[in-house]
């Protein structure tokens, strides 16, 4: 079967988005994810405070599932949400380092 | 393909009379110890994050658990079809379509539905019989992540990567509505309007790609609604650990053992690259743990150029020498002034 030849679209997701845009993606209501950027739970483009109108780049959505998925699923808070992954992110940095220097002295 | 669940009881770890309360906790201990953001890349506690939230889903609400311990694993099915007159037995091959499972080769599909208005996510089946009596289905496709992993020389070279995986696609059968006529589910997607098929695509991954770098790919998530677009693919990208680099940013560090007379002396020696070899010269004198800068030979930079390279010497004494080997070292201890020892306390000092 010949494969597809898809493009890659948006690289590390940069591309800046409004609120409105988030929402509609996500589903979420816009006022929340407003209260999220107001907590500075969100990464905005501009600056603090954000110019108006407030953008974030297009990896705030996928940030955004992944806060929601913890809400829902484990039932933490949005800022407790925000801080596991902060360290989810840490901890996976380190195993890297360890799995590198494992794989470097064969140990 | 049809695989028999497991039961939904043994899945919580909970007896057939446990309590809502024990329930409940037995669930948010083990969704904390499985979920798949807590564990990324784990394909085992994937899957069993996603057992753990079809048996809490049934198990939590007690009408669920009414019918499920009444009809067992088939039970959506089972009592709506007896009511619909549409027959006894449950299809085969029913299984959740809430998430796309793994191709072959080592991209996963891990496609999390998320629904903010508080109904249960991905609950196809009870949207099907429902109230309503007809699907309701959320318009767009659902986006889908994923983790492809590459080697270094792969990311940093970039270039044409093939994936393969099980998306949802619209069923051909009844174009997405999940009935071929009033009343009657359409055979080949149960009713859901969606099939899961394999896909293959090819991704052209852009040169200097890093670990954690996530690409976006529109349009091939999920099958939206008839009518709608697809959800979009993201791709997260995982980098093997090299035996040979490690990755500092944009720069690679590599070890490089010497030998104590190439130290001494200094020598002209090859140094991997991730390109291949080079030539490297080590100045004499040179200390264990020196790093040497190789310019323009780390990793290609998303905006141009390229990181460095640092070769951190390692000198290694020989385990074992020859008579003659031994003459020479004797000979230089009885002619040689200096003082490690002595030289580390000075240095200590200094700093």
């Amino acid at each position: 079967m010949t494969p597809d030849f898809v493009r890659v679209t948006d690289y590390d997701l940069d591309e800046p988005l409004t609120l409105e845009v988030v929402a509609e993606a996500t589903g979420i209501r816009v006022t929340f994810i407003e209260r999220l950027v107001h907590l500075g739970l969100l990464e905005t483009i501009g600056g603090e405070p954000p110019p108006e109108p407030v953008l974030v780049p297009r990896r705030t959505v996928l940030r955004l599932r992944q806060i929601q998925r913890l809400r829902r699923d484990l039932g933490v808070n949005a800022a407790g949400a925000s801080i596991i992954l902060d360290l989810v992110e840490r901890m996976e940095g380190m195993k890297r380092e360890v799995a590198e220097t494992r794989a470097r002295f064969g140990k | 393909m049809a695989t028999k669940t497991r039961d939904y009881y043994e899945v919580l770890g909970v007896s057939r009379t446990a309590s809502e309360d024990e329930i409940k906790a037995a669930y948010r201990k083990l969704a904390r110890k499985y979920h798949p953001d807590l564990n990324p890349g784990d394909r085992g506690a994937e899957e069993r994050f996603k057992e753990l939230q079809s048996a809490n889903e049934v198990l939590s609400d007690q009408e669920k658990r009414t019918k499920y311990d009444k009809y067992g694993e088939n039970w959506r099915y089972a009592e709506q079809a007896e009511a619909a007159g549409v027959g006894n037995a449950p299809p085969p091959g029913w299984q959740d379509f809430r998430t796309g499972g793994a191709g072959a080769g080592a991209q996963d599909a891990s496609g999390f539905e998320f629904n903010f208005s508080g109904e249960d996510a991905g609950n196809i089946f009870e949207e099907l019989f429902g109230r309503a009596g007809r699907a309701r289905r959320p318009t767009r496709g659902r986006d889908v992540e994923a983790t492809l992993e590459l080697s270094l020389e792969d990311a940093n070279r970039g270039g044409r990567q093939t994936l393969q995986m099980q998306a949802t696609d619209v069923c051909p059968t009844c174009q997405g509505t999940g009935f071929v006529a009033e009343n009657q589910i359409c055979p080949t997607c149960r009713g859901t309007g969606q099939v899961i098929a394999p896909k293959t695509i090819e991704v052209n991954i852009p040169a200097g790609v890093r670990d954690g770098s996530t690409l976006r790919l529109a349009g091939q998530g999920g099958a939206g609604a008839p009518g709608q677009s697809a959800g979009d693919l993201y791709l997260r990208i995982r980098l093997r650990p090299h035996e040979k680099f490690a990755v500092r940013g944009d720069d690679l560090e590599v070890e490089l053992p010497i030998t104590p007379w190439e130290a001494v002396l200094g020598a002209i020696v090859q140094v991997p690259t991730i390109e291949g070899s080079v030539e490297m010269t080590i100045p004499a004198g040179a200390q264990e743990g020196k790093r040497l800068r190789l310019r323009g030979r780390g990793l290609t930079k998303r905006g141009g150029g390229r990181g460095d390279e640092y070769v951190r010497l390692n000198i290694v004494v020989p385990p074992t020498s020859s008579d003659e080997e031994r003459r020479l070292y004797e000979e230089l201890r009885r002619s040689s002034n200096f003082d490690a020892r002595a030289a580390s306390q000075r240095k200590g000092a200094a700093s």
